[in-house]
C-alpha cells in the first residue's frame, strides 16, 4: 500500500466495485428465480417476466460468476503483492473458521428437521384428524413411511462414503506435499481429489437420485412420504451442492499450484480449501449414518 | 484510480464526505463510509415503516373501514384499497421496521462506525465483505418493495400473511398464489445473507487489546455477539428453508411443525435486537457520567465478567434460541412443553434485570449532565423495563391464553422495540453524531424531539394494553365499537409521535446548515473511549499508528 | 420512608382504578373504555384474572422501583448536586442482590403459574363434546353426539344495529351451550390456521388443518359471550366472530331437538374421538378462492 505513514500491518483494502456488482447480481438472480418458478408477468410469453423464462436468472447468475472471478482474483493479486501480512493472515483464518461454523449450523438445521420427523412420528400420528382413512393414519405412524423405499446404504452410498474418505486423504497428501516443497505431489494429490469430487457428484446426482424410491415434493395423498423425500433431498442435496463448491475451490487451487502461486510457506488458499473439504466430508459421515443407515435398519415395512 | 482518490482524501485533515463522488460510496471499503450508508438507509426505512404505521393508525382511529377501501385518499394515492392491503401494510411495517430500520442502524450503522474506533483498529478485517453486507440490503429492500406491487392474493398486490409468514396462509394458492410471497421470502433470504456476512468482519486489533478483557463493552459485546449471530442466523436460514422447502412443498398437513420452524426463524432476528439496544445505550451512560477516568466501570465489569463465563450473552442469545415456542402456546403443545417454555422464557428476565440494574449502578454516584443522549438513554431504560415486564406476563402460558394475539402483545413488543430499541438508536445517534458529522446538534431541537416522541409513543402504546386485556385481536382492520375509545387515543398518540419524527428531520437539516464545529470531544472528560481521541469527523484512515492501551488497573 | 409511602399509594391507586373499572365491565363482551380482562364466566377465567392481577402487582412494583431508582439518580447524582463523581467499580453485595431477588420473584410467579396450566390442560371428564371447525371465513360448530351442526357467519351491520346486537361480534346463528356442564372442545380447521377464542371463558385454541386440538370450558353464568378469530387467516380475519349463549340444560335440549338432534345415550363418549366418517360438511373442501371482502 502506498500509505507512507502507515505504521501497522493491517491491510487497507482499495475501493472495489465487486460488492456492489454482486448485490446487483443477487437482486437480478432473485427476481429471475421468481420469474422462472412462478412468473411475475401474467403473460407467459414475456421474455423477461413470463413464467419459465431463464433470462433474468441467467443474467443474475452470470453477474455473480463474474463477481466471483473478479473479487477472488483481486484477493489473489493482493496476496501476491504482499498485502497478506501475518496479522491479515490470521484474520483470513478466523474468517474461514467462522464461515465453516456458520455452515455447520446450517446443516444442524437440516438434521434437526430429519430427527424431529424420525423421532416424533408416533407423536404426530396422535394429533391427526381422526376422520382420516387408515392408510393415511398408518402413513403417519411409521418412519420411514410406507411407500418409501429407502436406499440400501451399503451399495452406492457406501461407495460414495469411501470416495469421500479417500478424497480426504488425497487432499491431505497434496497439502503435505506442498509443505515439503514437493510440487508434483501437490499437483497429483489435487488432481485426484478433484476427480474423486466429480465422481462423487456424478454418482449422487447422476446415478443415485434418479433411482430413488421416493420423491421430492407432493406425491399423491400419502403425505408422510413426501416429508421423508423432502427432508432427504434437502439434506443430501445441500451436501451435494457443497461438494460441488468444494470441488471448484480445489480446482482453482490446482490451477494456482500449476501456475506456481503456492509456496511451501504461503498457501492459505489450499489450506482453506482443505478445511472446507474435510468439513464436507464430516457432514457426509453424519448423513450416511443417520439419513442412510439408520432408517434402513429401523424400517418396518 | 480510485485508490488515488481515496489516498488524496486521506490528506485532508478534516475529511468531508462528498455526495457527488459516487464511487466513494458505491465502491467503499471504509468502515465509516459504510456505517454512514447504513444509517442513511435505516433513516429512510424508518420513515417508510413509520408511514405504514401511520396508515394503520389512521384506519384504526375509528371503527369501520375508512382508509383501506375503494375511493379513499390512500386508495387513490397508493392503490391500497382492500382488507388485503391492510394486511400488507401491517406485514411490511413489521418487516421494514425490524429488518431494515433497527438491525441496519444498530449492527451496520453504529457497529461499523465505532467498533474499529473503540478498539483502536484502522478498519474492519474484510472491508469488501463489509460493503457487500450493506449493499445486499438495498437489493433485499428492492425485492420487498417489488413484493408489494406484484400480484399477491388474486389480483390484490402484496403479501398479507403477517411478518411471521406462517404457512399455510403464506403458501396456499387460495391466499397467496401470486409471486409476491416468493419475492418477499427471497428478500428475507438476502437480508439474512447480509447479516451472516456482517459478523465475518470483526475488526482486526492490536495485541494490546484482547476483546473480552479490557475492550469497551460496546466492542466486546460485538465480538461475542458476532459469533452468536453466526450460529443463530445460520440456524435461522436453515430453519426458514426447511419451512419453505421441505414442509410446505410436501404438503405436510401438520402446520404446527411449519409454524414452529417459522417461529424459530422469525424469532431469532427479532431477538437479536435485544442485545443491540444495550450496546448503543451503554457508552453514553459511561461517557456522560463525567466520572471514571478509566473506561472500565461497573457496567463493563459486570458484563465482561459474565461474558467471560459465557453467561451474559449466553442467557440472552442462547436462551433465545430455545424459547421460541412462547409465541405459540395456543397451538396445543401440551403441558410439558408449555411448562418448559414458561421456565426458559422467564429465566431471561434475570440477565436482563442485571443489565438494567447495572446501568443504573453506572449512573449511581455519578455527576450526570442531562444532555440529549442522556434523556434518550434514561427513557430507554424505563420504557424497556415496562415492555420487559409485560413480556414476563405473556411468558406465563396460563395468562397468555387470554392475551395471545391481542393488542396486549402489540403493546409489549412496541415497548421493547418502538420505545426500547428506537430510543436506544436515538441515544446512540445523538451521542455520536458530533463525532460522525463533525457538527453539534441543536440541543433545543434534540430535547423537543425527545419529549414529543416520549409522550407520543406512550399515548400510542399504553392504551393498547387495555385493548388487549379487553380482548381486541391483532391484525384486525375493523373492530367492535367498544374498542373505539382507546384506539382513538392510540391514533392521537401517533400524531404526536410523527411531530417528533419531523423535529428529528428538522434537527438534522439545521445541524448541517448551521455547522457548529464539534471538536474532538464535545462530551468532556467522561467520554474516554478511543473514538474521542480522534478529530470529528475522524480522518479517512485512522490509527495509522496503533494506540497502546494501558493494562486494566481495576481488578 | 415518605417516598415509599408515596409509591405505595400510587400503586394502590392504580390497582383500585383497575379494580373499579373491572367491577363495571360488561359481561361476555368488551366494554367501551374498559381497561381490564373481561369478567369471568368459568373457573378457569377466574383463575386467569386472579393470576393476572397478582402479576400486575408485581410488574407495577418492578416498574415503579426502576422508575424510582432513575428519579433518585437524576435528582441526587446530577452535575449540580454532585459535582465530583465517585469512582467505585465493584459492589459484590449489590450484584448478588440484583441477581438473587429477581430469581426469587420468578420462583414465586412460577409457583402460581404451573397450577394454572395444569388446570387448563388437564381436561376433566366431559359431559358434552363440541367440535369447532374454522373456515375462511366462518365457523362450523358441531355436537357430534347429537348430530347437530351449525355454521355461523357475521351478522351484517344493518341487522346488528336493527337488533341492537354488537356488530363484528354477533353472528347469524349463535351457538348454545348448557350451563354447569363440562364441554370438551375439539378445534380444527378446513383451510388455514384460525383460532377459536372466547375471552370470558379463558379459552383460546388454534384451529389447525389436519390436526385436532382439545380444550374445555364449564360455564357457570348464563349470558351471551362473544369471541373473535384470533389468528391471522387472510382478508376477512376480522370478520369471523363467535357468539355463544350459555343457557339452562332444558333450553339447550330444546334447541338441539329443534335442529333435529338427539343424544343417543345419556353417557356421551367422552374419551373416544368423534365418530369416523366425519359429519362435518366440507371436510376436504379446498379453501375457497377469496372473494371480495365482506365490506
Ligand atoms: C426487542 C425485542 C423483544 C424483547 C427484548 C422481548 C423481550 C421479552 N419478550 Fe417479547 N416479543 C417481541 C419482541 C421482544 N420481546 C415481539 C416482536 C413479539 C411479537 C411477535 C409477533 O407475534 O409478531 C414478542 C412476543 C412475546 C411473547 C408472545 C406473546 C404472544 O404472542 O402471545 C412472549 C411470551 O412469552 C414474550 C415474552 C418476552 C419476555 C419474557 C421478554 C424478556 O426478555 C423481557 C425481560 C426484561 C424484563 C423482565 C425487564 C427488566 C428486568 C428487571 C427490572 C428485573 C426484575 C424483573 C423480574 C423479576 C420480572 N414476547
Ligand atoms: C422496530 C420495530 C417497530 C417499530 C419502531 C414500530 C413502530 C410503530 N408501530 Fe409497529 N409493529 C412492529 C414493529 C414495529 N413497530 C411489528 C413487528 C408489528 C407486527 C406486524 C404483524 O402483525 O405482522 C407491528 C404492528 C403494529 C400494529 C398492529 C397492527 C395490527 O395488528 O393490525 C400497530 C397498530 O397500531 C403498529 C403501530 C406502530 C406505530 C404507531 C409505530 C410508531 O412508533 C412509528 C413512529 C416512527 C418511528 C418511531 C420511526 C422513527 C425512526 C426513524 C426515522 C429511524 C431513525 C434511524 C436512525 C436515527 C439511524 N405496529
Ligand atoms: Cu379466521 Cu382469523
Ligand atoms: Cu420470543
Amino acid at each position: 500500500m502506498a500509505h507512507g505513514d502507515v505504521k501497522h500491518d493491517y491491510h487497507l483494502v482499495n475501493p472495489s466495485p465487486w460488492p456492489f456488482v454482486a448485490s446487483i447480481g443477487a437482486l437480478i438472480a432473485a427476481i429471475g428465480a421468481v420469474v422462472l418458478m412462478r412468473g411475475i408477468s401474467s403473460n407467459e410469453a414475456d421474455f423477461f417476466f413470463g413464467k419459465g423464462h431463464w433470462t433474468l436468472f441467467a443474467v443474475g447468475m452470470g453477474i455473480l460468476v463474474i463477481t466471483c472471478i473478479g473479487w477472488w482474483g483481486d484477493v489473489i493479486k493482493e496476496s501476491r503483492q504482499g498485502d497478506h501480512t501475518p496479522v491479515v493472515d490470521i484474520g483470513l483464518r478466523y474468517g474461514m473458521i467462522l464461515f465453516i461454523a456458520s455452515e455447520v449450523m446450517f446443516f444442524v438445521a437440516w438434521f434437526w428437521m430429519f430427527f424431529e420427523l424420525a423421532i416424533f412420528h408416533g407423536h404426530r400420528a396422535d394429533w391427526i384428524v381422526p376422520t382420516w382413512d387408515a392408510a393415511t393414519t398408518s402413513a403417519w405412524a411409521n418412519w420411514p413411511p410406507p411407500h418409501v423405499e429407502t436406499f440400501d446404504p451399503f451399495h452406492l452410498p457406501l461407495m460414495n462414503t469411501l470416495i469421500l474418505l479417500l478424497s480426504g486423504t488425497t487432499v491431505t497428501w497434496a497439502h503435505h506435499a506442498l509443505q515439503t516443497g514437493d510440487r508434483n505431489g501437490a499437483r497429483n494429490g489435487l488432481i485426484l481429489t478433484v476427480l474423486l469430487g466429480i465422481l462423487f457428484s456424478y454418482i449422487q446426482f447422476g446415478v443415485e437420485y434418479p433411482e430413488a424410491g421416493f420423491a421430492f415434493g407432493n406425491q399423491g395423498d400419502v403425505t408422510n412420504a413426501n416429508v421423508y423425500g423432502s427432508s432427504f433431498f434437502m439434506a443430501t442435496g445441500f451436501h451435494g451442492f457443497h461438494v460441488v463448491i468444494g470441488t471448484i475451490f480445489l480446482a482453482v487451487c490446482l490451477l494456482r499450484v500449476l501456475a506456481g502461486q503456492m509456496t511451501p510457506q504461503k498457501h492459505f488458499g489450499l489450506e482453506a480449501a482443505a478445511w472446507y473439504w474435510h468439513f464436507v466430508d464430516v457432514v457426509w459421515l453424519f448423513l450416511f449414518t443417520f439419513v442412510y443407515v439408520m432408517p434402513y435398519l429401523t424400517m418396518q415395512n | 484510480m480510485t485508490h488515488e482518490a481515496a489516498h488524496a482524501a486521506d490528506h485532508h485533515e478534516d475529511h468531508r464526505p462528498s455526495l457527488y463522488d459516487w464511487k466513494r460510496w458505491v465502491y467503499s471499503t471504509n468502515h465509516k463510509d459504510i456505517g454512514t450508508m447504513y444509517l442513511v438507509f435505516a433513516i429512510i426505512a424508518g420513515l417508510i415503516g413509520g408511514a405504514l404505521s401511520g396508515f394503520i393508525r389512521w384506519e384504526l382511529a375509528e371503527p369501520g373501514v375508512q382508509v383501506f377501501t375503494e375511493g379513499s385518499m390512500l386508495a387513490n394515492m397508493l392503490g391500497m384499497d382492500s382488507n388485503h392491503s391492510y394486511n400488507v401494510a401491517v406485514t411490511m411495517h413489521g418487516l421494514i421496521m425490524i429488518f431494515f430500520m433497527v438491525m441496519p442502524a444498530m449492527i451496520g450503522g453504529f457497529g461499523n462506525w465505532f467498533v474499529p474506533l473503540m478498539i483502536g483498529a484502522p478498519d474492519m478485517a474484510f472491508p469488501r465483505m463489509n460493503n457487500i453486507s450493506f449493499w445486499l440490503l438495498p437489493a433485499s429492500f428492492t425485492l420487498a418493495v417489488l413484493s408489494m406491487i406484484v400480484p399477491g392474493n388474486g389480483d390484490w398486490p402484496g403479501f398479507g400473511g403477517g411478518w411471521t409468514l406462517y404457512a399455510p396462509l403464506s403458501t396456499s394458492p387460495a391466499h397467496h398464489g401470486g409471486p409476491s410471497m416468493d419475492l418477499l421470502i427471497l428478500s428475507l433470504h438476502i437480508a439474512g445473507a447480509s447479516s451472516i456476512l456482517a459478523p465475518s468482519i470483526s475488526s482486526p486489533r492490536s495485541s494490546t487489546c484482547s476483546a473480552g478483557h479490557d475492550a469497551p463493552p460496546h466492542a466486546a459485546v460485538r465480538v461475542v455477539d458476532s459469533s452468536h449471530r453466526v450460529a443463530a442466523r445460520s440456524l435461522a436460514a436453515g430453519s426458514r428453508r426447511r419451512a419453505d422447502d421441505a414442509a410446505d412443498r410436501s404438503q405436510l398437513r401438520n402446520a404446527i411443525l411449519r409454524a414452529g420452524w417459522r417461529r424459530r426463524s422469525g424469532d431469532v432476528p427479532a431477538l437479536v435486537l435485544v442485545l443491540r439496544s444495550p450496546r448503543s445505550v451503554h457508552p453514553h451512560l459511561a461517557g456522560l457520567r463525567h466520572d471514571l477516568a478509566d473506561r472500565v466501570d461497573v457496567l463493563s465489569q459486570a458484563r465482561l465478567r459474565l461474558s467471560r463465563h459465557g453467561l451474559r450473552h449466553g442467557c440472552d442469545r442462547r436462551d433465545r434460541l430455545v424459547v421460541w415456542a412462547h409465541h405459540m402456546y395456543t397451538v396445543g403443545m401440551g403441558l410439558d412443553l408449555e411448562a418448559y417454555f414458561i421456565a426458559a422464557t422467564m429465566v431471561i428476565a434475570v440477565p436482563t434485570g442485571i443489565k438494567i440494574f447495572s446501568w443504573i449502578a453506572t449512573m449511581w454516584g455519578g455527576s450526570l449532565d442531562f444532555k440529549v443522549p442522556m434523556l434518550w438513554a434514561i427513557g430507554f431504560i424505563f420504557l424497556f423495563t415496562v415492555g420487559g415486564v409485560t413480556g414476563v406476563v405473556l411468558s406465563n402460558s396460563g395468562v397468555d391464553t387470554a392475551l395471545h394475539d391481542t393488542y396486549y402483545v402489540v403493546a409489549h413488543f412496541h415497548y421493547v422495540l418502538s420505545l426500547g430499541a428506537v430510543f436506544a438508536i436515538f441515544a446512540g445517534f445523538y451521542y455520536w453524531i458530533p463525532k460522525m458529522s463533525g457538527y453539534r446538534y441543536n440541543g433545543f431541537l434534540g430535547g423537543l424531539h425527545f419529549w414529543l416522541m416520549f409522550v407520543g409513543v406512550n399515548i400510542v402504546f399504553f392504551p393498547q394494553h387495555f385493548l388487549g386485556l379487553q380482548g381486541m385481536p391483532r391484525r384486525y382492520i375493523d373492530y367492535p365499537e367498544a374498542f373505539a375509545f382507546w384506539n382513538h387515543w392510540s391514533s392521537i398518540g401517533y400524531l404526536i409521535t410523527v411531530a417528533g419524527v419531523a423535529v428529528f428531520l428538522i434537527m438534522l437539516v439545521e445541524m448541517f446548515l448551521v455547522r457548529r464545529k464539534a471538536g474532538a470531544n464535545p462530551w468532556g472528560e467522561g467520554a474516554t473511549t478511543l473514538e474521542w481521541t480522534l478529530s470529528s469527523p475522524p480522518p479517512f484512515h485512522q490509527f495509522n499508528e496503533l494506540p497502546v492501551i494501558k493494562p486494566d488497573t481495576h481488578h | 420512608m415518605k417516598r415509599g409511602a408515596w409509591i405505595a399509594s400510587i400503586a394502590a391507586g392504580a390497582m383500585s382504578f383497575a379494580g373499579a373499572a373491572h367491577a363495571t365491565l360488561l359481561q361476555g363482551q368488551p366494554t367501551p373504555q374498559g381497561m381490564h380482562l373481561q369478567p369471568a364466566a368459568t373457573d378457569i377465567m377466574r383463575d386467569i384474572i386472579s393470576f393476572h392481577d397478582f402479576l400486575l402487582w408485581i410488574i407495577v412494583a418492578i416498574s415503579l422501583f426502576v422508575a424510582a431508582l432513575l428519579v433518585w439518580v437524576m435528582v441526587r447524582y446530577n452535575r449540580h448536586v454532585n459535582p465530583t463523581p465517585k469512582k467505585f467499580t465493584h459492589n459484590m453485595l449489590v450484584e448478588v442482590i440484583w441477581t438473587v431477588v429477581p430469581v426469587l420473584i420468578l420462583v414465586v410467579i412460577a409457583w402460581r403459574s404451573f397450577p394454572l396450566i395444569y388446570e387448563q390442560e388437564r381436561i376433566p371428564e366431559a359431559e358434552l363434546t363440541l367440535k369447532v371447525t374454522g373456515n375462511s371465513w366462518f365457523w362450523n360448530f358441531e355436537y357430534p353426539d347429537a348430530g347437530v351442526t351449525i355454521s355461523a357467519n357475521p351478522l351484517s351491520e344493518e341487522d346488528a344495529r336493527a337488533q341492537g346486537r354488537p356488530y363484528l361480534l354477533a353472528t347469524t346463528e349463535p351457538l348454545l351451550v348448557p350451563l354447569d356442564t363440562t364441554v370438551r372442545v375439539l378445534v380444527t380447521s378446513n383451510d388455514v390456521i384460525h383460532a377459536f377464542a372466547v375471552p370470558a371463558f379463558g379459552v383460546k385454541e388454534d384451529a389447525i388443518q389436519g390436526r385436532v386440538n382439545e380444550t374445555w370450558f364449564n360455564v357457570d353464568t348464563p349470558g351471551t359471550y362473544y369471541g373473535q378469530c384470533s389468528e391471522l387467516c387472510g382478508v376477512n380475519h376480522a370478520y369471523m366472530p363467535i357468539e355463544i349463549r350459555a343457557v339452562s340444560r332444558a333450553e339447550f335440549d330444546a334447541w338441539i331437538a329443534e335442529r333435529g338432534g338427539t343424544f343417543a345415550s345419556a353417557e356421551p363418549a367422552a374419551t373416544t374421538p368423534p365418530a369416523e366418517g366425519a359429519t362435518t360438511p366440507a371436510t376436504e373442501q379446498p379453501a375457497a378462492a377469496p372473494t371480495s371482502p365482506s365490506r
